[in-house]
């Protein structure tokens, strides 16, 4: 039998590093599987891909031992180029991959680098247009497309190039909900299309489980599992490396039998292995917000980038004191512009914004800065320093705070993002969760009033999204207002205290979130992707489960009791 | 400002990239060889106008406005210091101790520099304006392609031609000088300019490298992108506290310091992740039998803007041969009777 894909007893070690980033990993693919390899962040899953198509060992140096097989070519002995002609490769940041001014020629970038007849090459990037549903888009500028445009690019880019094998390195991580489900979607056609392989690495199980065959969970450099889907879920979870959907483990808690993998299936499977009750659980009363005096208010507020269209149309808003404000709504909505008022760094057309009682149009930046901290989407675009230290001192020095003090201000910050081993490392060494958090401890060193902060949980890890939450929380009950934009809104409804949508520039929906997660209308206008917990909640409201429940606790409390009651066949 | 590629359907956008860069080329010369500044004025209103019909008009102002002082300088330098022996005298600008005379010549001169200067600069603008980045490079790399030998020939004897006449035009002294009778003369000379037309012909079709026409077309991209990064980190900078506009002279070079390490901190970042993108689409296959989707072909307009600045610069020639080509410096000194 030949593999596609194999690596016999693989272990390399980047030039530098400390510990190895892969450690004897044994794995064969065969040609045609659809193969999904999870693990937490830094476990080596990226150097595994990049080890496919011969970036490491030829452009990424350190020591490869074992070999990796491609389609037969030993990758140790074949070029990159070469390698790149059998494997496609998707990474996760789609802007870093694109090197032209228009999508036409971004597509026909690597049949130009192939040698392929202008002819052929006009026909491939029609087609790969057409597969990835950008047909008409030829001339844009790929820079200014959205994430899931730019994303489903440069899947038409690597399409166009023909490859035998495709290798998605967490193609979803950067895109927000409407676009993960469109590139997922694409990514799976494409290779079910042509019959090819497909290498998928993705940290969101729930989305891309009942998608794939095989599931393979690396840490530490390692295999750590390897088989049919079913039979790895079967085996359970690793703490901290390895957890399974709640679904899943939902499913196996009441000894469904097999596994499912979406609410759908879970909800028939129940009602086919359960005479199902009713539910009734003394109703948890909502939680109340704060109701301190406002700190930040938005009264009719205008903004248009190009004074044509409006990017903010007349929006409303009061956030008092201490509240945990979730700001949601699809990419484009307007948040980010929302959001960006509130510390001056764009100035209404009409209407005014007040921030702890001073026009935020008339207050400069770095003044408002002494008391909003705000956080950017992206860390890389906020660094300022070279290391850690230079990193979180810039703002204290720049808010002239005493240097004696510094010292402990940084070390507080520190320790409240979990970053105080990296005290003395410099930026280039943190992986981007990591650069997140510094820049979160570089803000709350400042000691705001007021947190803003925009999608800090993107590309993350499940766990590292969670930890962020934690640590808004914890921020939020010590007296700090915060103000979050977000697309996970299983954490939002999990952690925070209200939620606004904002859809097309407009306020759509200021309220709680029990209000907000059965309203599926509104959810879908809006593109917001309601957690699998949340969905299995909503099958179940005629059985009396509340349809706001989010988390696997409150959840596995009802499933237990419709089932419990009834007792099991 | 970052000159970026405007989107347009102008006369100007629809021109071959080729032909833009000759353009370029071809109006730098004829700014050097026309010397009569009503003329140069004339060409440089003649591009503007072109000019403004490609591309936001308010946007080739914005750009032009900053080098206006500059070229001014510039202008004022010649009117103060071309002073030919034989020249118009009309004042001193130090009247008591006759310290820098101000001439007819050299105020005509500055005023022509001035116009010199800017057809150079609006021809730059235009081209980097009106052209994707994409297709300067395509015109620029080489690309594996047979020509006619027929077609080879005529274009060379074409260029040679050009060529010969402009040479008789610019330095009919030096050649009337070299030690041959006419007959000669005039094979040598035209036997030399088809042997640099040859190698000129050569050369420009033979291009770039795809390596080094990869690079240019990324440098192009980089720099929007720098000009938004460089908004993203003072964004950043000002939601941290920090002035980024402070009166003092000595903290806004501080300040432009701490703007400095995160952009190169960028423009790192970028550079890996492009080499590692165009790694992975296959960059390195085979570099030498790389295709290209686009064919760059010259229409109609292209060789009508061609005949146009050749018929400029051996026109400006001869007129400088001639000995009429400053009819605006003669007719004002006739006017002011010297």
């Amino acid at each position: 039998m030949t593999f596609d894909i194999e690596f016999q007893d693989v272990s390399f070690q980047y030039e530098g590093a400390r510990s190895p980033a892969l450690q004897h990993v044994n794995l064969a693919v065969r040609p045609g599987e659809i193969v999904l390899l999870t693990g937490p962040a830094g476990c080596g899953k990226t150097t595994l891909c990049s080890c496919i198509n011969g970036l490491v060992p030829h452009y990424h140096e350190g020591t490869l031992t074992g070999r990796v097989l491609v389609r037969g070519y030993d990758t140790k002995r074949a070029r990159i180029g070469g390698l790149s002609s059998l494997v496609g490769l998707v990474f996760q940041d789609p802007e870093s991959q694109l090197v032209t001014a228009s999508v036409a020629d971004e597509v026909a970038f690597g049949p130009e680098n192939l040698g392929v007849p202008r002819d052929e090459i006009t026909r491939r990037v029609a087609e790969a247009l057409q597969a990835t549903r950008l047909a008409g888009y030829d001339e844009r500028d790929p820079f200014s497309l959205s994430g899931g445009e730019q994303q489903a690019t440069v899947i038409a880019a690597i399409y166009a190039m023909h490859p035998e094998i495709y290798v998605m390195d967490e193609p979803l991580a950067n895109l927000d909900p409407a676009g993960r489900a469109q590139v997922l979607r694409l990514v799976i056609e494409v290779a079910r299309r042509r019959g090819k392989t497909l290498f998928l690495v993705e940290h969101s199980l729930e989305e891309t489980l009942p998608f794939v065959e095989r599931l393979i969970v690396l840490d530490g450099g390692r295999l750590v599992r390897d088989g049919p889907v079913e039979q790895v879920l079967a085996a359970g979870d690793i703490p901290g490396v390895f957890t399974r959907p709640p679904i899943v483990r939902l499913a196996e808690a009441v000894r469904l039998d097999p596994l499912p993998l979406t609410p759908q299936d879970f909800y028939v499977r129940l009602r086919d292995q359960y005479p199902l009750g009713r539910y009734s659980e003394e109703r948890k009363k909502e939680p109340v917000p704060p109701d301190g005096s406002a700190v930040i208010e938005f009264q009719d507020v205008h903004f248009s980038y190009n004074g044509q269209h409006a990017a903010l149309d007349g929006v409303n808003l009061q956030i008092a004191q201490g509240e945990l404000v979730a700001i949601l709504g699809r990419n484009g909505s307007g948040k980010t512009t929302l959001v960006r008022h509130i510390i001056g760094l764009l100035q209404p057309e009409r209407g005014r914004v007040t921030v702890l009682g001073q026009d935020a149009s008339r207050t400069p930046v770095h003044e408002l800065a002494r008391r909003v901290g705000f956080c950017f989407q992206n860390p890389n675009h906020q660094l300022v320093a070279f290391n850690v230290l230079d990193e979180i001192s810039f703002g204290l020095n720049a808010h002239g705070i005493a240097s004696e003090e510094i010292d402990s201000r940084i070390q507080q910050s520190l320790e409240f993002v979990g970053l105080q081993e990296y005290r003395q490392a410099e930026i280039f060494d943190l992986g981007k969760g990591q650069r997140q958090r510094l820049a979160l401890a570089s803000v709350i060193a400042l000691r705001p009033d007021i947190l803003v902060i925009d999608e800090p949980t993107t590309g993350q890890d499940p766990r590292m999204a969670q930890d962020i939450f934690e640590i808004l929380r914890r921020l939020n009950q010590a007296g700090t207002t915060v103000l979050l934009i977000t697309h996970n809104l299983g954490l939002a409804a999990e952690y925070a205290t209200r939620a606004v949508v904002v859809r097309a520039g407009r306020i759509d929906f200021d309220g709680s979130f029990r209000e907000l997660l059965p309203d599926l209308a509104r959810l879908r206008a809006n593109s917001l992707e309601l957690p699998q917990t949340t969905l299995l909640a909503s099958l179940l409201a005629a059985h009396g489960v509340q349809p706001w429940l989010t988390t696997y606790e409150q959840l596995a409390q009802a499933v237990q009791a419709l089932t419990g009651a009834a007792g099991a066949h | 400002m970052p000159i970026e590629f405007q989107k347009g359907e102008s006369t100007l956008h629809r021109l071959d990239a080729r032909t833009k860069l000759l353009l370029f080329v071809g109006l730098t010369m004829v700014a050097v060889i026309i010397i009569d500044p009503i003329f140069i004025a004339i060409l440089f209103l003649v591009l503007y106008a072109f000019g403004a019909r490609a591309v936001d008009r308010a946007l080739l102002n914005r750009n032009l406005r900053v080098l206006v002082a500059i070229f001014s300088t510039f202008s004022l330098f010649q009117i103060l210091f071309f002073t030919p022996e034989d020249a118009f005298l009309l004042f001193h600008l130090i009247p008591g101790r006759e310290w820098i005379p101000v001439t007819v010549e050299g105020l005509i001169r500055g005023v022509a520099v001035f116009f010199r200067f800017f057809i150079v600069v609006l021809s730059v603008h235009l081209m980097l304006y009106t052209t994707p980045p994409v297709y300067l490079v395509l015109g620029l790399t080489r690309r594996e392609r047979r020509r006619g030998l027929l077609r080879t020939a005529g274009v060379t004897v074409l260029l040679g031609a050009v060529f010969y006449a402009a040479a008789r035009l610019a330095i009919p002294e030096q050649i009337a000088r070299l030690p041959f009778e006419a007959g000669a003369q005039m094979a040598l000379g035209a036997a030399v300019a088809v042997l640099a037309a040859f190698v000129v012909f050569g050369l420009a079709t033979h291009g770039l490298p795809p390596e080094m026409g990869l690079a240019l077309s990324l440098g192009f991209a980089t720099v929007g992108i720098l000009s938004q990064q460089t908004q993203r980190i003072t964004d950043a900078q000002k939601a941290r506290g920090y002035d980024v506009k402070p009166k003092n002279l000595i903290r806004r070079v501080r300040v432009l310091t701490a703007l400095l390490l995160p952009i190169f901190l960028a423009t790192l970042e970028r550079s890996q992740d492009i080499a590692v993108a165009i790694l992975a689409r296959a960059f390195d296959f085979n570099i030498s039998a790389r295709t290209y989707r686009q064919e760059l072909r010259f229409a109609a307009p292209d060789y009508l803007v061609m005949a146009l600045i050749v018929g400029l610069i051996l026109g400006g020639l001869a007129l400088n041969a001639m000995g009429v080509g400053n009819p605006t410096e003669q007719f004002v000194l006739r006017a002011l009777g010297a």
